[in-house]
């Protein structure tokens, strides 16, 4: 028995290992292909070049525009949905009847397992003629992605917010109620504040969907690898660089877009320690 | 109160889907920009069509691709083609084979974008497809290569819409090898090598030919691996791939496409060049 117990937690050790292992692996094959890469290009050439001209004899391999586009359509993604993704939060957890709460769940739920080539399709059919008619523009801009990936992002804002709204203990509520608050003000002044770090988890985990996301921004962003021009004008972000030209790139072109990799990586630690940073500092209070 | 709100976003969404269907049956306006689709740098597609075009300007040590950052990156045909059919006022270029309805193929100088065009050699926009091979083959690789170049190898080429790449060669003798072949590279090349394989496999039964769509590069990588036999490219071989032979198997000519609304049909090299390196942005410019 004590062998056999003893074997088993070996296994589950292994098993832990793979994920760890996975990681690891990721990288060291990132940092070893792209950090060369990086010195060989320039560091100060490859982060803050504004020209990205892979064929050209001598190749100019900038990525300022694309850091840009990355963190201009992350923002305004974000714009978009953490207001509409807080206020489901708070309908579903408040104000929401158990009728329409299943159905909002559902709905919610299947908005997350949606693969993004879907939401890519439904981009370049519905948003991009839309934004078109609507704003001007030939519709494939910032604005487009910005509206797509705010849609994506919301499960995450709403599931991550709704469960921190719900942790909330009922006393403050209630309290508020009792000193005479109204309903929404006993919400948004007591409630909310109080599941603050839950609610900024929430958001954090959105940015950094924002921020990888690939498939869905590659169709309706236009990815031309200039300066961000404007809100209805296309921009190239770094997942669309690395997708758009992996097939065909060879040599030095093939290791720069390993560096953008090193790049968009570098982007999504900052993200996780600033999301567990935030965690710990919600327990602790 | 609920009501109303669902009442106002249902009207809302009307209005939207109404203005939209008002928008999309406009009449075609030269007075609008010109939206510009190209490929992504280092697509077989694009290297030939900027060298075609002479968006690609050369000096002695230097080498600069003119075509406008304005350009929207594609990344497959069938993006470009869709990007063209939902925007009245795009331009984009594709393969001849790859051709189809939904949009319109403009002529050059005159001359109209059809195989029989690029094979007399009026329409000047052509670049070869190519294979690349180890110096070592298998019997039955060389066996489907002596095929693919035979004459009735060509004929297939002609069949599907590309230009045979030599006109006067010998027919193919079935040599009975067997084996498997695997032919791996670029999504231009496969249409065509699906093609070929099916007609060498009805003549040839002992082998069969297995073809993975990737594009260019992966293909050249896989070859050099040894993970397959021949290698598809619609590009020139880079130095880093200079240990292969590579050899070509037909001509392709690229077709410049607009939208079926857009009134034009034909376009000069030099207004192709222009609207592609950004001097001309209206439709108006081009009279």
């Amino acid at each position: 028995m004590k062998i056999r117990e003893n074997v088993m937690k070996y296994v589950f050790f292994l098993a832990a290992l793979v994920s760890v292992a996975a990681v690891l692996l990721i990288c060291i094959f990132l940092f070893a292909n792209g950090v060369p890469a990086m010195a060989k290009i320039g560091v100060f050439d490859f982060l803050l070049g504004k020209e990205w001209k892979p064929s050209d004899i001598p190749p100019l391999f900038g990525i300022l525009p694309m850091i840009l586009g990355s963190v201009y359509v992350t923002a305004g993604a974000l714009i978009l949905g953490v207001p509409i993704g807080l206020l489901t939060a708070v309908y579903m957890s408040r104000y929401c009847p158990k009728k329409i709460y299943g159905f909002l769940r559902m709905a919610v739920d299947l908005l997350a397992g949606i693969p993004s080539v879907v939401y890519g399709f439904f981009g370049i059919i519905i948003l991009v003629p839309f934004v078109r008619n609507t704003f001007g523009g030939n519709g494939i801009s910032i604005l487009t992605a910005c509206i797509l990936l705010g849609i994506m992002i919301l499960p995450t804002i709403i599931s991550v917010s709704e469960s921190a709204i719900n942790a909330v203990s009922s006393n403050y509520y209630e309290g508020a109620l009792a000193l005479g608050a109204t309903k929404e003000s006993s919400i948004f002044k007591v409630v909310l504040p109080a599941a603050k770090s839950g609610i900024l988890a929430g958001v954090v985990l959105g940015i950094g969907r924002a921020i990888g996301e690939t498939m869905a921004v590659l169709m309706v962003v236009g990815n031309q690898a200039r300066m961000p021009k404007g809100i209805l004008q296309g921009v190239r972000t770094l997942t669309t660089n690395i997708v758009a030209e992996m097939g065909y790139a060879a040599d030095l072109h093939r290791e720069a877009l390993i560096a953008t990799g090193v790049v968009l990586f570098v982007f999504v630690l900052i993200i996780n320690v600033i999301f567990s940073i935030i965690k710990n500092g919600g327990k602790n209070r | 109160m609920k009501k109303t709100v669902m009442g106002l976003i249902g009207l809302m969404i009307c209005a939207g889907m109404i203005t939209g269907c008002v928008g999309n049956d406009k009449n075609f306006d030269p007075k609008k920009g010109i939206t510009v689709i190209s490929r992504e740098d280092g697509s077989g597609t694009r290297g030939a069509f900027s060298d075609l075009f002479e968006l690609v300007v050369k000096t002695d040590d230097t080498q600069t691709d003119t075509t406008t950052l304005e350009a929207i990156i594609a990344n497959k045909t069938g993006v470009v083609i869709s990007d063209v059919v939902s925007d009245m006022y795009a331009i984009g270029y594709v393969s001849i084979g790859s051709l189809n309805e939904s949009v319109k193929a403009v002529k050059i100088n005159g001359v109209e974008a059809v195989g029989e065009n690029v094979k007399n050699g009026t329409y000047e926009v052509s670049r070869p497809f190519n294979i690349a091979m180890n110096e070592k083959i298998s019997d039955e690789t060389q066996d489907f290569i002596n095929y693919i170049l035979s004459a009735d190898g060509q004929a297939v080429v002609e069949e599907s819409g590309y230009i045979q790449i030599n006109s006067d060669t010998v027919r193919y003798e079935p040599t009975g090898a067997s084996g498997k072949v695997v032919v791996s590279g670029s999504s231009s090349v496969s249409p065509l090598m699906e093609k070929l394989a099916e007609a060498y496999m009805g003549l040839n039964s002992g082998v069969s030919v297995e073809i993975q769509t990737s594009d260019s590069s992966t293909g050249m990588q896989n070859v050099m691996d040894g993970s397959c036999d021949i290698g598809m490219a619609s590009r020139d071989l880079k130095e880093s791939e200079s240990s292969l032979k590579a050899m070509p198997i037909a001509l392709d000519g690229i077709a410049i496409v607009v939208n079926t609304k857009n009134p034009l049909d034909n376009l000069t090299k030099e207004q192709v060049r222009n609207i592609f390196n950004g001097s001309i942005i209206k439709w108006s410019e081009l009279n």
